[in-house]
């Protein structure tokens, strides 16, 4: 009780001694300075015409899957293409339930994603801070070891991942998905990107106040990551919503299929699938991953920008 | 200013502490399933078979576990339909779960992977074929010899043919109709054929291609070499086998039949493996037929039922998917594949595999049977989404919703052309499929290709070959 | 793993006090010695677990036989040999390297060219919109959009042509040339990754100082020179982040060739990681499929090496 009264006045009396400076200081891109105003040759309404010809380029393949999953397959390959179909069908939806257990693999795909994307932001928030706050030795190797990782195809270590897993009893199972996804590379360094934008003063502060190190990640540090780690969160979800070749190749049980190990059986044997069947299931996967870009553009957004500046 | 953020920094501390409760809650709700303890029939004992996931539905699954359940209470069954695109996906994913030692009973193998099986995985079904010779007898009499022929190796059997597809032609009689053409007789030559894809390109609009095919093993490039009398590989016959026709198949069926396929030594540059080439590159450039594509021939279906496409080879399974397509029985037939110097045509079967691995191989074999029962078949294969490998399940009732008008054709593909044979499948078959797709891919780009790309094609079948599997 | 976890702290070296700061109190460095150790665990051996050894493991495995059933066997320098001579692994390394040239230098161009347009004059909300549009494939999966984009690039039916001959181009064989199809593949891939770029540019030309830019017109300089002369250097760390990234990735694409053109036709457009795949998925040959593998590894780690280095020439910090 009294221990949480203190490290709340400590943090008070950190922040309000630096808002001035927060200003500045915080996460860089939040206050930015204004955009450029580029005096461009082109005029004005001839550069947003391109964006929007560019833009519907980038949504043309989205909107003409949507369009085509409601159309019946008969109607699918009509060009030029039917943006608004004639005969509206849900048929193909229809089609998708029967054909695949629906609830079942979207339960797996949430349990695995979400699990993924909490374990992601701890182990994220928690080795960025260190990497971007604390000192100790090897610490630049280990930053090294870390990013090193990123340039190892999954290809390459499925087989022994898989014996690994294997030995830990977790084959066919959603753990054995879900825990060799803890560390994040990527995650880890925009976490440490997103710490060295935070002021040194609010922690040296602290210091001089006599908090230890574990009290000024905890009362200082920590409840200003808040965004950082929901751009994790974010990162974590759209990635591991989308995977394939893991659950693919690790996933033996029917019953332990995610999302986009369901969809296959929709192509039908030898490809006899419909293709608005195809496209209703590719449509109704997206679903999530659209809703979840929709809450976490802005950390999005802030994130992946904020690992491009300052190192 | 302090006071906002500092209710700001509270309410996402509850935030954080909702979300963490949240999460272990859902972990502990959700152990089963994370741990996959929750699945029926998981290191209980039970007898396991693998089964290809988009051939067998949810539906499909119940059906054939109830219906064992009823014949056997006494065997615990569980049915893993494996999602993967294809068989050699598929095959990926069992050799995995070999590697990792949880390997099933049971696999559905087809034609594509009964020799790999065979030789280093399978158990030969020998002595309890003989062993249940009279509960079998009805089962072999109801089955062409081609299609048990398929399924042996080195004179043993492996599996029980259950379902099969030749490659047919099937043709779009919209497309037919606005050529001013008839319907192909089934003695139909090559250049009826190409004289027919003529009159379909002359009647029609430019975004109309006549013949759809797709570059893959089975029903790709190697119908046409079979109908010119050849193959990719060389191919003969095992000795042995006469253990099985002697008991099961009258003399007029045994006749040529030995212990299984051998093929051997690539022929790629063989004459009329490169004459085949050069009629697909003449089609091609004459604009009569598709580009060999990568991948599977997926848009298929919309193309065919749309009449963008007049003909393309496909088998049985094909009039439960265009069925699905929502073509109806008069707007498509199916003929045999033409003659060129022969009429031989080629299918794939399939059927399941008892591995060495298996601690249940009495259990195992018990439903080897019960999955190639009339009854069973009859109730998996509702749809049309194969042929039956037995005779007595086509029926104009079958066919009546679906169509085709022709469907004898299916089986008659066997029984009129004897010769008719597996596609060649090696136990080497993953690198002998690759390099032939990749090939036939540069071989059609042009007429001069052609010798060149099958130069290229006989030094990488050579080397795949070579290789012990 | 949570057994993993706690051991963790024990086996790690002990870190030592940083050399040269101000004086502190012994008990200070010790915690934060021991908060970095714990902070660290979790990442550091979940990596070592399931990076560093099954990386470890590639490369045993690429000095061995082994196909799964049977137990491996010796082979020495066998694999590598092997590899060395197969024309299809040496055709898909001057694949990818020609993918990745390509893929990464119009990824980065359009992402450039469209952050500069996006951050001119303009209502809020329009660029709120552009922005969304132009990040949205990135949040979907790739495998699906292949399965998509396969239809639309069909050279008979597919929009793709149809669009094309609209404005008179002939049917292009995108799916069935050996040129088209690596085009096809490169444009489905920069579709769907350019956004990321994209959003690091809008990042980094938000934190170049206004003043910089008013002093730059002041001497003259406008349009696509001050561009060229102001905003592109002091854009160059954004741009080592976006390159090394999507270098990175590019040299590991699979899902788009494999759906797509599944490496055709002929090898036009087989990757390394395809390889890799259909080597040991599909031909049960584990031992050559690590052995390119390990090559790959190597190759990226010296591109990115050599990046580095490149950039210390080039990149230009404020």
């Amino acid at each position: 009780m009294s221990q949480a009264t203190t490290s709340r006045a400590t943090s008070r009396a950190a922040t309000s001694r630096t808002t001035d400076r927060a200003t500045t200081g915080r996460a860089g891109n939040r206050a930015a300075p204004k955009p450029i105003r580029a005096r461009h040759s082109l005029a004005p309404w001839a550069r947003i015409a391109g964006l929007a010809v560019c833009a519907l380029l980038t949504l043309g393949p989205v909107i003409w899957t949507v369009s085509t999953s409601l159309r019946t397959p008969a109607e699918s390959f009509d060009l030029p293409p039917k943006i608004i179909p004639t005969h509206p069908t849900t048929e193909s939806y229809r089609g998708v339930f029967d054909q695949i257990d629906v609830w079942l693999v979207a339960l797996n795909s949430t349990l695995v994603t979400a699990l993924i994307a909490v374990g992601q932001m701890i182990t994220a928030g928690l080795a960025g801070y260190a990497f971007a706050r604390l000192e100790f030795r090897f610490k630049k190797p280990l930053f090294g070891l870390v990013l090193a990782t990123m340039m190892v195809p999954l290809q390459v270590t499925i087989v022994p991942v898989f014996l690994v897993l294997k030995s830990m009893g977790l084959t066919d199972t959603l753990l054995g998905l879900i825990i060799p996804a803890f560390p994040t590379a990527f995650g880890t360094f925009l976490m440490r990107q997103y710490f060295l934008g935070m002021p040194k003063d609010l922690g040296e502060a602290a210091m001089l106040d006599g908090c230890g190190p574990w009290r000024i990640f905890r009362s200082v540090y920590a409840p200003l990551a808040a965004p950082g780690l929901a751009i994790v969160g974010v990162l974590a979800f759209n990635y591991h919503w989308n995977e394939f070749f893991r659950p693919l190749i690790l996933e033996t049980s029917g019953q332990n299929y995610t999302l986009p190990l369901g969809l296959v059986s929709l192509q039908g044997n030898l490809g006899t699938g419909s293709i608005s069947v195809v496209l209703a299931g590719v449509v109704l996967s997206m679903i999530p991953a659209v809703a979840v870009f929709v809450v976490g553009q802005r950390p999005l957004r802030e994130g992946i920008t904020s690992a491009g500046v300052n190192r | 200013m302090t006071d906002s953020l500092t209710s700001r920094r509270s309410l996402m501390r509850y935030g954080a502490y909702g979300a963490a409760a949240a999460a272990l809650g859902g972990v502990a709700a959700n152990w089963d399933r994370l741990t996959g303890a929750d699945i029926p029939g998981r290191d209980d004992g039970s007898l396991v078979v693998a089964t290809l996931g988009p051939a067998y539905g949810p539906a499909a699954v119940r059906t054939l576990t109830e219906g064992f359940r009823k014949l056997h209470p006494d065997i615990k069954l569980r049915i893993n339909a494996v999602q993967a695109v294809d068989w050699s996906d598929f095959f990926a994913k069992i050799l995995t779960q070999i590697a990792a030692g949880t390997a099933p009973d049971l696999v559905y193998v087809a034609t594509e992977g009964v020799q790999l099986f065979a030789r280093r995985l399978g158990v030969a079904l020998d002595h309890w074929v003989k062993r249940d010779a009279e509960e079998l007898r009805e089962y072999f009499a109801d089955v062409h010899p081609s299609l048990v022929e398929s399924m042996m190796y080195e004179g043993s059997l492996y599996q029980l043919p259950v379902e099969f597809n030749a490659a047919d032609m099937y043709l779009n009689k919209e497309v037919l109709k606005r050529a001013g053409a008839a319907f192909p007789a089934p003695d139909w030559t090559r250049d009826d054929f190409t004289a027919l894809l003529r009159d379909m390109k002359k009647s029609s609009g430019s975004r109309f291609t006549p013949y759809f095919w797709t570059n893959r093993l089975w029903g790709g490039v190697v119908p046409w070499l079979f109908a010119n009398d050849t193959n990719l590989l060389a191919e003969s016959k095992a000795p042995g086998g006469a253990w099985l026709w002697d008991s099961f198949y009258p003399p007029a069926a045994r006749r040529g039949r030995g212990g299984g396929y051998r093929w051997t030594t690539p022929r790629a540059t063989d004459a009329r493996v490169e004459e085949a080439y050069d009629y697909l590159a003449s089609l091609i450039q004459e604009g009569l037929c598709t580009r060999p594509e990568g991948g599977n021939g997926q848009n298929l279906v919309g193309v065919f039922s749309t009449g963008r496409v007049g003909v393309t080879p496909a088998g049985g399974f094909w009039a439960g998917g265009l069925h699905l397509a929502g073509m109806k029985a008069p707007d498509y037939d199916v003929q045999y594949f033409p003659r060129w110097r022969t009429q031989r045509m080629q299918f794939g079967a399939a059927g399941y595999a008892l591995l060495r691995t298996s601690k249940r191989q009495e259990e195992a074999w018990e439903f080897i049977k019960y999955a190639a029962r009339r009854d069973t078949l009859s109730r998996l294969f509702t749809t049309n989404q194969t042929t039956p490998a037995r005779r007595s399940m086509l029926d104009a009732a079958r066919y009546r919703e679906t169509g085709p008008r022709h469907w004898q054709v299916f089986y008659d593909t066997l029984d009129k052309f004897p010769d008719t044979g597996p596609i060649p499948a090696p136990p080497q078959v993953a690198e002998v499929e690759q390099v032939l797709l990749k090939h036939t891919g540069t071989a059609l780009a042009s007429r001069r290709a052609v010798a060149p790309a099958l130069r290229r094609m006989q030094g990488d079948l050579e080397k795949a070959m070579e290789r012990d599997v | 793993m949570t057994t993993n976890t706690r051991q963790a702290p024990a086996r790690r070296p002990r870190p030592a006090a940083p050399p040269a700061a101000a004086p502190r109190p012994a008990a200070r460095d010790r915690g934060t010695r021991l908060l970095a150790t714990l902070f660290l665990a979790p990442t550091i051996v979940g990596i070592v677990v399931f990076t560093v050894v099954p990386i470890i493991g590639s490369v045993v495995l690429s000095l061995f036989h082994w196909n799964v059933i049977d137990d491996p066997s010796f082979a020495g320098a066998a694999n590598y040999r092997e590899v060395f001579s197969d024309s299809t692994v040496l055709v898909s390394f001057r694949n990818t390297l020609v993918f990745m040239v390509l893929a990464v230098a119009l990824q980065l161009l359009i992402a450039l060219a469209l952050a500069l347009a996006v951050n001119g004059r303009m209502p809020l909300w329009l660029r709120s919109v552009f922005r969304s549009a132009f990040f949205f494939p990135l949040v979907l999966s790739a495998a699906s959009i292949s399965v998509v984009m396969k239809y639309l690039f069909n050279q008979d039916f597919g929009v793709v042509n149809w669009l094309l001959g609209l404005v008179g181009v002939a049917p292009v064989p995108w799916l069935t040339s050996e040129n088209g199809a690596m085009a096809a593949v490169i444009l489905v891939y920069v579709w769907q990754q350019f956004g990321f770029s994209f959003l690091l540019f809008v990042g980094g030309l938000n934190n170049i100082p206004k003043e910089i830019h008013e002093a730059a017109s002041l001497d003259g300089a406008t349009g696509l020179r001050k561009h060229l002369s102001v905003t592109l250097p002091l854009l160059s760390p954004t741009l080592l982040v976006a390159s090394v990234v999507g270098i990175i990735n590019a040299l590991q694409v699979f899902e788009q060739p494999y759906v797509l053109t599944n490496g055709g036709p002929g090898d036009s457009t087989r990757t390394v990681v395809m390889v890799i795949y259909e080597t040991a998925f599909e031909q049960l040959r584990f031992g050559p499929a690590s052995a390119v593998g390990v090559l790959l590894f190597v190759l990226i780690m010296a591109v990115t090496a050599l990046q580095f280095r490149l950039s210390r020439r080039f990149v230009h910090y404020q």
